[in-house]
């Protein structure tokens, strides 16, 4: 009984917001809010539902994923800008390279565990970084790449903010659509039961390497679609916007939101992403005030990761899970 | 013996690193026969069955499955060609339901296999207590309904044989009879059961043929009741000395 209204309760929760996202743009002219800065929240998220994938449901971290945002924004681009290709089969050469990208890292890397899986992903994205910058006749070197057109498709053209920002939002609901059906569905039980006892998973014929390769490549073409997208809406590209630094905040709104959880990333996303554009949300907040929380901003995640490690190990998600199923998974950990 | 045996097992050896554990076991299981493994602890009983349901690959010998040569192959390659581990301690998901572990159970057949659906009622037929706790967490039941559902969980992905790694241990002797009834009646239905087990005088009442494993090694074979029977079998493992049963 009080599950089923609690389901109910959150679906209704799910909708309701859903409508708000997508009315924003008709009670808002705001430029910096629609084009921008909510954009920004709907892109993390749509790294983030991969990345929570990885790291809370196939146990793996990856340090990487800013590199392969920066592939799908740098393929999109030059395809686009350079080669003249349409934007829609540049976002999917986007995807489909960043993808591979993840399948190829994954292969050789999946086989490391805890630190040397952190430092191959690290590895990884600096080498990438470098790339982004030495590869000028693709990438445009430290200038970039510029003038990438807004996304459209067979005539219809999302080239004013809101257009953009509802083909943004748009996708990462499908994209948190399609995350929430993997976490509920066969893979998301694999995955539970192989943090469950691997053993056990094993017995059962889970191909748990499988598993996480597979995982992290779809986590790797989700990152990508974002890059591209990003490179849509900014119309600019840039090698440090696809650091290590991005990379770690990413992986710390999954640690803050936690492991095992998708809306406690989520979640942890949408604040974290919200931090240093506290301007566009708060009316007649100073430019002081603005430049000091962007100047902290590192700070201000660090300590947050440090909090939720220290008062919360299971992050946001957990204190968001009822009573009732948090005894149940209690008496399973002392079991 | 026959060669066409369902599960054909030459001259094995496993270890860990440079560590020899099992070294040279053959043993075969056919259609509807259960067989049973005794030996001290330490013997290499548990590692035999790692190895034979693909947890740990074999440093030398050869396993046929119905055939087939599957020496080394990983586990889903030999649960999807029959072969299904109830481990050692149960190893069940403990925070998932007791549905949910079933589930898991079949994760290598097509979730629209209508068989499955079949092998889940057959399963709670076996063991009605699943039933009754399908939608509690597997971490909630009781030793005994965690073994139940261990098997459960193994009988998911319809093997033709099944290997059992201690399945009594820690389990009041009510619950004990209950488990060995229901493998009594998977075997009358065609199942081949290779078990280890502790209980051995229990064990061998059940089974067709026993195999004692002494330090890697296949020290003594036979027919459950020429184990039973042998006077090193009842003053070593069948405790004897508590009377002649």
């Amino acid at each position: 009984m009080i599950a089923t209204l609690l389901t109910r309760v959150r679906y209704g929760a799910v909708i309701a917001i859903g409508v708000v996202v997508a009315v924003l743009p008709l009670l808002t002219g705001d430029r910096y809010l629609i084009g921008k800065v909510l954009v920004f929240v709907a892109l993390n998220l749509i790294i983030v539902s991969g990345l929570a994938l990885v790291f809370g449901f196939a146990g793996q971290i990856s340090l990487g994923h800013a590199a392969f945002c920066g592939l799908g924004a740098y393929t999109t681009g030059f395809l686009v800008t350079t080669l003249d290709w349409p934007p829609l089969l540049g976002v999917v050469a986007a995807v489909l390279i960043s993808g591979l990208g993840g399948l190829a890292l994954a292969l050789p890397s999946l086989r490391l565990k805890g630190h040397y899986l952190a430092m191959a992903t690290l590895g990884f994205n600096e080498i990438m970084s470098v790339l982004f910058v030495e590869m000028d006749a693709v990438t445009g070197g430290n200038n970039g790449l510029s003038g990438i057109p807004y996304f459209s498709v067979a005539g219809a053209r999302f080239d004013t903010p809101a257009l953009n920002y509802w083909l943004v939002w748009g996708v990462a609901a499908v994209v948190l659509a399609l995350a929430y059906n993997i976490v509920r569905g066969r893979p998301g039980r694999a995955m539970r039961a192989l943090h469950g006892s691997e053993i056990g998973a094993l017995a059962s014929g889970v191909d748990t390497t499988r598993l996480k390769v597979q995982v992290f490549g779809l986590s790797a073409a989700f990152a990508g679609l974002a890059g591209a997208l990003y490179a849509h809406s900014v119309g600019f590209v840039s090698p440090t916007t696809f650091s290590l630094e991005t990379s770690v905040i990413l992986v710390a709104m999954v640690v803050i939101g936690g492991s095992g959880s998708l809306a406690g990333p989520v979640m942890a996303a949408v604040v974290l992403t919200l931090v240093p554009y506290a301007d566009a949300l708060v009316p007649g907040l100073s430019a002081d005030t603005v430049a000091l929380m962007q100047d902290w901003e590192a700070d201000v995640y660090g300590i947050l990761m440090i909090g939720v490690i220290i008062l919360a190990p299971g992050g946001l998600g957990r204190l968001l899970v009822s009573r009732r199923d948090r005894r149940v998974a209690e008496a399973g950990e002392a079991a | 013996m026959s060669s066409d045996a369902l599960l054909l097992v030459s001259g094995l050896h496993v270890g860990y690193g440079h560590v020899p554990v099992v070294r040279g076991v053959s043993l075969e299981v056919g259609t509807g026969e259960m067989v049973t493994l005794i030996g001290a602890n330490g013997a290499g009983k548990s590692t035999l069955l790692k190895a034979l349901a693909g947890l740990v690959r074999p440093s030398a010998g050869s396993v046929t499955l119905d055939g087939e040569d599957v020496t080394g192959a990983p586990p889903e390659r030999l649960v999807r060609k029959g072969l299904a581990l109830v481990p050692e301690g149960r190893m069940l998901f403990g925070p998932m339901t007791v549905a949910e572990n079933l589930a898991v159970g079949a994760h290598t057949r097509r979730p629209r296999d209508p068989g499955v659906a079949e092998d889940r009622d057959r399963v709670c037929e076996l063991f009605p207590v699943l039933a009754e706790r399908a939608d509690q967490s597997a971490a909630t039941l009781s030793g005994g309904e965690q073994q139940m559902l261990a098997i459960g969980r193994a009988l998911m992905s319809r093997p033709r044989i099944l290997l059992l790694d201690e399945p009594s241990l820690g389990l009041a002797p009510r619950v004990i009879g209950a488990i060995f009834s229901a493998l009594d009646r998977l075997r009358a239905d065609g199942l081949g059961i290779l078990l280890v087990e502790q209980d051995a005088k229990l064990a061998l009442k059940h089974s067709d043929r026993g195999h004692v494993l002494r330090a890697g090694r296949i020290a003594l074979g036979g027919s459950a009741e020429e184990l039973i029977a042998n006077d090193d079998v009842r003053l070593i493992y069948l405790g004897a000395w508590h009377g002649t049963e």
